[in-house]
């Protein structure tokens, strides 16, 4: 299970992220997983409630857009009849090698967080 | 105070951004560089060393091997006069690229011709991981069933090389051939197929030839 190890560079990233803006806890980091990028929704976030807690983002949760793959046969176009997830890269109909677009993201999208003071935005005048 | 802040990162760009490091590295170098990725008892250490009987008297060659523990693997390279480093992931199961600079920190591996990265014994995990490597080599057994490909297609999609090991028990085992040509080559059809007996020797040549061949192609300005 890699989960775990993606989870933990997810978190660094995010981690990163909030520093760079300033300081601050994490509320939710949207990411996207392609259904070819061999990622297992659920141990990715089993692994992710692993990371944050005990950290000071605890409670942070993890949204997971899931992106499907789109694969089209140079000759007669979409694939319509491949089943969700499956890796097959000639087409069933005229046997070409498919042209595959997407399905390998592992992205994080956006993340967002919180801050305890409000003096940055409350000293710059409205 | 709440913030949304749009990222749009990789979130393995850190782990990217050093394996494109590498890949600066070994391409400066002009080393081939094969990433090693099978079940554990594939067969891969046999296979190194059979190549590396036939290619060390002409070619500069280096392993790096990656195991939860012992020094067993890299000891049999060295056996053979070769320069190898063990790295130890201690319970981790896959290699990545940090592992691998710090791998080439610590031992003399480069210059080389051909630099070879055993990776874990697994066929899930390591398939994620870029480690700068010219191409993913997907090793089967033909005592493992040839149902693999179907099971497991990340990897032998992802592979540029499969190599069906241990072809010398084709006879003593259930292991249809052509339907496992077949379905690698529907889910990577660009990719290249040896079938090889690592221990009687047999497709060892064909294997041999297309890495020189690898090897003179990267070395081509």
């Amino acid at each position: 299970m890699h989960e775990m190890g993606i989870a933990l560079e997810i978190y660094r990233t995010c981690r990163e992220a909030v520093r760079a803006h300033g300081e601050g806890r994490l509320q939710r980091v949207r990411i996207a997983v392609g259904e070819l990028a061999a990622i297992e929704p659920d141990l990715l976030l089993f692994g992710w409630q692993a990371v944050v807690v005990d950290s000071p983002d605890e409670g942070a949760e993890l949204e997971i857009e899931w992106c499907r793959a789109d694969q089209r046969c140079p000759s007669c176009g979409e694939a319509k009849d491949r089943s969700e997830g499956t890796w097959l890269r000639i087409c069933p109909d005229c046997a070409m090698p498919l042209e595959v677009r997407g399905g390998d993201e592992l992205d994080v999208l956006e993340i967002t967080y919180e801050t305890d003071d409000e003096t940055a935005d409350a000293a710059s005048p409205s | 105070m709440k913030h949304v802040v749009t990222i749009r990162r990789k979130a393995l760009a850190a782990s990217e951004e050093h394996a494109a490091k590498l890949r600066g590295q070994f391409s400066e170098s002009g080393t081939l560089v094969l990433n090693l990725i099978s079940s554990p008892g594939s067969g891969k250490t046999t296979l190194l060393e059979a190549t590396v009987r036939r290619l060390a008297d002409q070619h500069r060659l280096a392993v790096i091997e990656g195991d939860v523990a012992t020094e067993r693997d890299a000891d049999r390279i060295r056996a053979l006069g070769v320069a190898a480093h063990q790295v130890l992931t201690g319970g981790a199961c896959h290699l990545d690229a940090r592992q691998i600079e710090t791998a080439l920190d610590t031992a003399e591996l480069l210059p080389a011709d051909i630099l070879f990265i055993e990776n874990v014994g697994n066929l899930i995990c390591p398939t994620t991981y870029d480690l700068g490597e010219d191409f993913k080599v997907a090793v089967l057994s033909v005592t493992e069933g040839d149902d693999k490909p179907f099971k497991y297609p990340a990897i032998f999609s992802r592979a540029a090389v499969t190599i069906i090991s241990k072809s010398d028990l084709l006879p003593h085992v259930p292991f249809d051939l052509e339907a496992v040509r077949e379905h690698v080559a529907s889910l990577n059809p660009s990719g290249t197929l040896f079938v090889l007996s690592s221990t009687t020797g047999d497709g060892i040549d064909g294997w041999c030839d297309f890495l020189l061949d690898s090897l003179a192609a990267k070395r081509t300005p």
